[in-house]
């Protein structure tokens, strides 16, 4: 491919903007691709060649990294999405991470010319960026400062115009919230590693982008192909609904009056509408209401009283039950195969734990999601972890002696209103420790004290036993639990969990964002006694890991991808957007790659060992799941042996052998890792 | 301009199917009159409210003395008729932005790309087997094919 021409699927150029020395300077994409296909694979390369250790989030030195894949834009579905990747301010330690974000930004990015952006540097006045089309400008914030987000995308929409695409940040991204998001439309964020803090620390409240070129698919009939068959059964009527309750299994709560249910896409060009649109909602803010964007978490702003229930054909399927994650949101399950053999066992409902944390409050529910929408702020952390730690903690007694201003009461709006601005605006010595995020926080007030204390209130609906939690949800790497057993989604199962644990070990924040694990029923029943000991698990784990790289590199959806009965999906997006062959092979070969970069930066540029990730991930899981069971130390590492085995890792180290790198074609990474005599 | 317009692309109310604001019906109606996808080339609008979500499919009402024909200095063969369809045959038309300048509405039901010179407008797919791609592939069915003329509003 020819330096900075134009190719099907990608557009041909990366930005690299400097914000303290306000330059422009164009990269060719085909520095990079196809080789790392896109997204986050490109990400990677870029990080591994052009970061060094001893960088922190809010150093200038540190880089966001935004890249599309090769299908956004070209109308192949869930291809909007993109990826940011830079040192997380929220992953503790402090590490390289992503994130993933919907919206129209990425497409309108590569209409612009444009396959992505580095942003580095720090400006010295608060500034956002303009790029129109080739031309990208520094332009002053300062009318800027302070606005929420919609006001902010308002304000970007009114200087540019109604077309404009934008990423922005809330005040809590300007006041360097280490759960700060940055946001674009229809409510998508890049939430989880706090990249809106980084924006804030860069003196940058927005990226506005106007683009008018062209993105061209290789294969066109292919991408119809692509366009009929992903998501099926599709295409059909999306009517408001009027929801007479809200919540589900143990939260629900009537609604007077109903409320008023959409869906909406998240990104350009899908063909699919998960994401839960609530109409007229009260608002955080005067006396207007609001429709705002639910997605999985949201729903437990509105009461969290029982956790969330767990189905097996959730993770498990077979060749005559498998659906898309999207149909669920969208409530467009396909019918259940009730012939399977396996129907039974798919299909039974285990409920959730007891936990008692709020009773279901609609309009309080709305004021939480709306100050999140508007502040900047990670929803899953202000739902699954200050909150939760804010009721166990009292109900424990643990907070007498923390004087916030205003006495703590989670089911109060007041209260909720009261916290959220105190984090967002860092206001107070309390709005000061809380907005580092609770990883920190937890560690600033004491530990063992404030996180490690037992919550009394947790009862399992599958024994109907007390089983005592911590207060703070914490796992590792800074993150709370998610569909780890124990805590928020705590009800899968003992092999469920196992396998997302070690995905969570061996990244620097929440996998089960892009790497929702999925196995097929066959083998679950094969490790299902002995997951820890089980090679076919593993290889489970790696179908996942590997998945979530392709999806974030192609690009394409977590909800739509991986579909185990139809593995070349992502190949077959691939070359209909390029016209370059791919077999599902290579682009596994591919992901191992990305992975690799990945790995080869955490153990450069923050130390990553077995060690070090044995013993961020051992302790959460010695809190007993709903079923009562734990894991072992000795299995735990047993698990861990035949996962670096089969990954090409050094037992001791952790590290990938020279040979790993060599087979997927990363020698230079090996030498520049391992110079002369440190073998791994 | 005259008070009655022709076969039109309409978008459903709400309560019977809601633009999920996905911009699929743009994408398409590039990729099945056999363009590269750009906003330059789409010949329906999609306005997003990035607060309310509730996006507006603006498309063209194919009005009855087709006024865009009527500005067009190449009529005939930059602009053509087909029935009570204008269409722009891409190859003979200069850009000069005359069609869209005339268009009733607001926004501009031709899309005019004053910099690459591009004008293009909604010909409903007329030579299409199976009439307009943006009805086919709205993945939410909001958007249909008004058969009958109709009151402009």
């Amino acid at each position: 491919m020819s330096e900075t021409t134009n190719s099907y699927g990608y557009v041909g150029k990366i930005a690299r903007i400097n914000l303290t020395t306000r330059t422009v300077t164009e990269i060719p994409t085909s520095r990079y691709v196809p080789e790392n296909i896109g997204g986050r694979g490109v990400c990677n390369r870029i990080f591994w060649d052009e970061m060094r250790p001893g960088i922190a989030a809010f150093d200038p030195e540190n880089m966001i990294i935004y890249m599309t894949g090769p299908t956004t834009a070209t109308g192949i579905p869930t291809g909007g999405r993109g990826v940011f990747t830079g040192i997380s301010p929220n992953s503790y330690p402090e590490q390289y991470a992503w994130s993933g974000i919907g919206g129209s930004v990425g497409a309108e990015l590569k209409f612009a010319g444009w396959d992505g952006f580095i942003v580095e540097g720090r400006a010295d006045a608060f500034t956002y960026i303009y790029i129109n089309n080739g031309e990208i400008t520094f332009r002053d914030a300062e009318p800027l400062r302070g606005l929420l987000v919609h006001d902010t995308q308002r304000a970007i929409a009114e200087l540019h115009g109604g077309e404009v695409q934008s990423f922005v940040i809330g005040p809590a991204g300007e006041n360097l919230m280490r759960n700060a998001t940055i946001t674009t439309s229809n409510d998508n964020v890049a939430a989880k590693s706090g990249f809106g803090a980084v924006f804030g620390a860069k003196n940058l409240k927005a990226i506005a982008v106007r683009g008018t070129g062209d993105v061209s698919a290789a294969d066109i009939p292919k991408l119809f192909e692509l366009r009929r068959r992903m998501g099926s059964p599709s295409m059909r009527k999306n009517p408001l609904v009027r929801e007479l309750t809200h919540g589900m299994d143990g939260n629900e709560i009537p609604v007077e009056g109903g409320w008023l249910r959409g869906q909406v896409s998240c990104s350009h060009g899908c063909n699919q509408h998960c994401n839960r649109l609530m109409l007229d909602m009260k608002s955080a803010f005067g006396d207007g209401r609001v429709n705002q964007v639910e997605k999985c978490v949201g729903i437990f702003a509105y009461g969290f009283q029982e956790d969330c229930s767990w189905t097996p054909i959730q993770n498990y399927e077979t060749e005559r039950n498998h659906f898309l994650a999207c149909k669920m949101l969208s409530r467009e399950e396909p019918e259940p195969d009730t012939d399977d053999p396996h129907f039974d066992a798919l299909f039974t409902k285990v409920r959730g734990d007891i936990l008692n944390f709020w009773k279901p409050d609609f309009d309080k529910g709305s004021v939480m999601m709306d100050m999140c929408n508007e502040y900047g702020i990670d929803k899953w952390d202000v739902i699954v972890w200050f909150f939760t730690w804010l009721s166990m903690a009292k109900s424990e007694g643990l907070l007498d002696n923390l004087d916030f201003g205003m006495e703590v009461d989670v089911e109060s709006e007041e209260f909720v209103r009261y916290f959220i601005e105190m984090i967002a605006y860092r206001r107070g010595e309390y709005g000061r420790i809380f907005g580092e995020g609770m990883a920190r926080a937890i560690r600033i007030l004491g530990k063992e004290q404030y996180g490690d204390a037992l919550y009394h209130g947790r009862v399992s609906q599958v024994t109907g036993e007390r089983l005592d939690l911590p207060v703070s949800l914490e796992t590792a790497w800074g993150h709370s639990y998610h569909w780890q057993g124990r805590g928020f989604e705590g009800t899968i199962n003992k092999p469920g969990w196992v396998a997302t644990s070690l995905e969570l070990m061996n990244s620097t924040r929440d996998a089960q964002t892009v790497a929702h694990h999925h196995d097929k029923y066959e083998n679950y029943l094969q490790f299902k006694d002995d997951p820890c000991r089980s090679p076919l698990l593993v290889d489970g784990v790696i179908l996942s890991e590997n998945k979530a790289e392709i999806k974030d590199s192609v690009t394409c959806c977590d909800w739509q991808s991986p579909d185990l009965y139809w593995d070349s999906l992502e190949a077959e997006m691939f070359a209909a957007a390029t016209g370059i062959p791919m077999t599902t092979e290579e682009l596994n070969r591919a992901a191992e790659r990305s992975r690799l970069l990945f790995r080869a930066i955490l153990i450069r540029d923050f130390g990553r060992t077995r060690d070090m990730e044995v013993a961020a991930i051992f302790p959460t899981m010695r809190y007993p799941d709903a079923s009562g069971e734990t894991v072992e130390w000795d299995e735990w590492n047993d698990l861990v042996d035949i996962y670096y085995t089969k990954r090409g890792y050094d037992l001791t180290t952790g590290f990938p052998t020279r040979e790993t790198f060599e087979r997927v074609g990363l020698p230079d990474v090996a030498e520049r890792l391992y110079p002369a005599e440190v073998e791994p | 301009m005259s008070d009655k317009s022709n076969p039109h692309i309409v978008q459903s109310p709400p309560e019977e199917s809601f633009c999920a604001g996905c911009d699929s019906c743009e994408i398409i109606c590039a990729l099945a009159h056999g363009e590269a996808v750009s906003p330059a080339r789409r010949r329906l609008f999609v306005r997003r409210d990035i607060r309310t979500m509730y996006h507006t499919v603006f498309t063209c009402r194919h009005c009855d003395d087709h006024p865009c024909y009527n500005a067009c200095p190449k009529k005939g063969a930059a602009m053509r008729l087909d029935g009570c369809i204008a269409y722009i045959d891409d190859a003979e038309c200069v850009g000069c932005g005359a069609c869209a300048r005339a268009c009733p509405y607001d926004p501009p039901r031709v899309n005019y790309d004053r910099e690459r010179k591009l004008a293009r407008k909604c010909d409903l797919c007329r030579t299409r087997e199976g009439g307009p791609a943006c009805v086919e592939w709205c993945p939410v069915r909001c958007l249909s094919l008004l058969e009958i003329a109709s009151e402009v509003e």
